[in-house]
């Protein structure tokens, strides 16, 4: 049984500095696949990956225990990604098409052409309808979904009380469904088998 | 037909609990009660579901395995950037430090000139004493003292100078061990998924020969 993530970063704390390349080995992907989702780019997304976990271990020995390391790796994330989507917005629009071209949408191979090209449709309009949400419901809905946060971690990791998670993320789901409902896709998601 | 609390909050928490699970048995049964006897709700409680299995459809983009480190890996123009960077940083690295030397070098010319003029401040004074009537001075005493005086004044700017460098050198040192860390991490990790898309391959390769024997023998 490994040591959990805040007997780790303890180690690191009392000087264990290899203790460190574990928490990355466990976090790394999840925090690239979450910044991949805020930013539509996967170089972007890697170097936020690099730059958080830079600053983390930096920060790592005035880290206090009052909230989980995950939410405070995912709060630093969110901050660069935050910083970045700013800096974009100040530049330049990028348009939506052109992130699409950037990241590629890979959906699980199903048998039946008509079938494949119904789920890359959904997952681009999926991506199209995430992607247009207000930046404070964007944050919320890729944490919940994506990084299955609990509504708590997620309160930590954006520093807002967990009231204003749960209205942010039923306001977004509302937006979704009306801009996948607009585009005739939703409920284009096969409904999985009920458990036996 | 609405629903008469459309803008419950507290409702509407509730039901973000019951949709991700995370519900207690207390609000779960507030929600239940409140599904049984509105409709509008009960339809948007299904379409919110529905909404989440259409989410799962954007996945992300699958890691393509690369035997150059995922974190080491540079498009040319960060790269030259990267090094230019470099290069920007240890030549002020090594001017910094040049340059401290120079000020210390500075610093004990001014604390020679120092000696010199307060030599000649104490051959003026003895001279002046000596054409005193019935008085006597001890200049070697006073000039000991003097030199002790600069020396440790010296040493005590060399000891502060050479502590701000190792500060510096300590501080530049920690950042280049951070980085490798994380960069060691990601090497780490990229080998590991290699691993893992060789073991896949290996038994993919394995059931193709399995079927392929398989069906050789059928058709003897």
């Amino acid at each position: 049984m490994g040591r959990t993530d805040e007997e780790l970063v303890e180690a690191c704390q009392a000087g264990e500095a290899s203790a460190f390349d574990v928490l990355v080995g466990r976090w790394e992907d999840r925090i690239r696949g979450a910044a991949f989702r805020f930013l539509g780019s996967e170089e972007e997304a890697r170097d936020v990956a690099q730059e958080a976990f830079l600053k983390a271990y930096r920060a790592l020995a005035g880290f206090k225990r009052e909230a989980r390391f995950s939410s405070w790796l995912y709060q630093i994330a969110t901050n660069l990604c935050r910083d970045r989507l700013r800096r974009r917005k100040t530049r330049a629009t990028v348009s939506l098409d052109e992130l699409e071209e950037t990241g590629s949408v890979i959906v699980e191979m199903r048998p039946g052409v008509h079938d494949q090209l119904l789920q890359r449709d959904l997952a681009r309009a999926v991506r199209r309808a995430v992607e247009s949400l207000p930046d404070e419901q964007r944050e919320v809905v890729i944490l919940k979904e994506y990084q299955d946060l609990t509504f708590l971690e997620i309160a930590q990791a954006l520093d807002v009380p967990v009231s204003t998670v749960k209205t942010r993320l039923y306001r977004g789901l509302g937006q979704l469904r009306l801009r996948l409902e607009g585009e005739g896709l939703r409920g284009a998601a096969p409904v999985p088998a009920p458990a036996p | 037909m609405g629903c008469e609390r459309v803008g419950d909050e507290g409702l509407r928490a509730d039901m973000m609990d019951v949709l991700y699970g995370e519900a207690d048995a207390a609000a779960r049964a507030r929600v239940d009660e409140h599904l049984e006897g509105c409709a509008a709700c009960r339809g948007e409680m299904a379409a919110l579901r529905g909404v989440r299995r259409d989410l799962r459809a954007w996945r992300l983009p699958v890691a393509r395995p690369s035997f150059t480190p995922r974190g080491l890996y540079l498009p040319r123009w960060a790269a030259a950037a990267a090094l230019l960077l470099l290069g920007f940083g240890s030549t002020l690295g090594v001017t910094g430090y040049a340059s401290l030397r120079r000020s210390l070098a500075a610093q004990e010319a001014r604390a020679a000139d120092l000696e010199r003029r307060h030599r000649e401040e104490v051959r003026a004074l003895e001279a002046k004493v000596a054409r005193l009537p019935g008085a006597s001075f001890d200049s070697a005493t006073l000039l000991a003292g003097l030199d002790a005086r600069i020396d440790e004044r010296l040493r005590a700017s060399e000891s502060r100078q050479l502590g701000r460098v190792d500060v510096r050198l300590a501080g530049w040192q920690e950042q280049l061990d951070a980085q490798r860390r994380v960069d060691m991490a990601r090497v780490a990790a990229s080998l590991s998924y290699l691993d893992g898309r060789h073991g896949q391959q290996l038994a993919r390769t394995n059931e193709l020969m399995g079927y392929v024997l398989e069906t050789s023998a059928r058709k003897r």
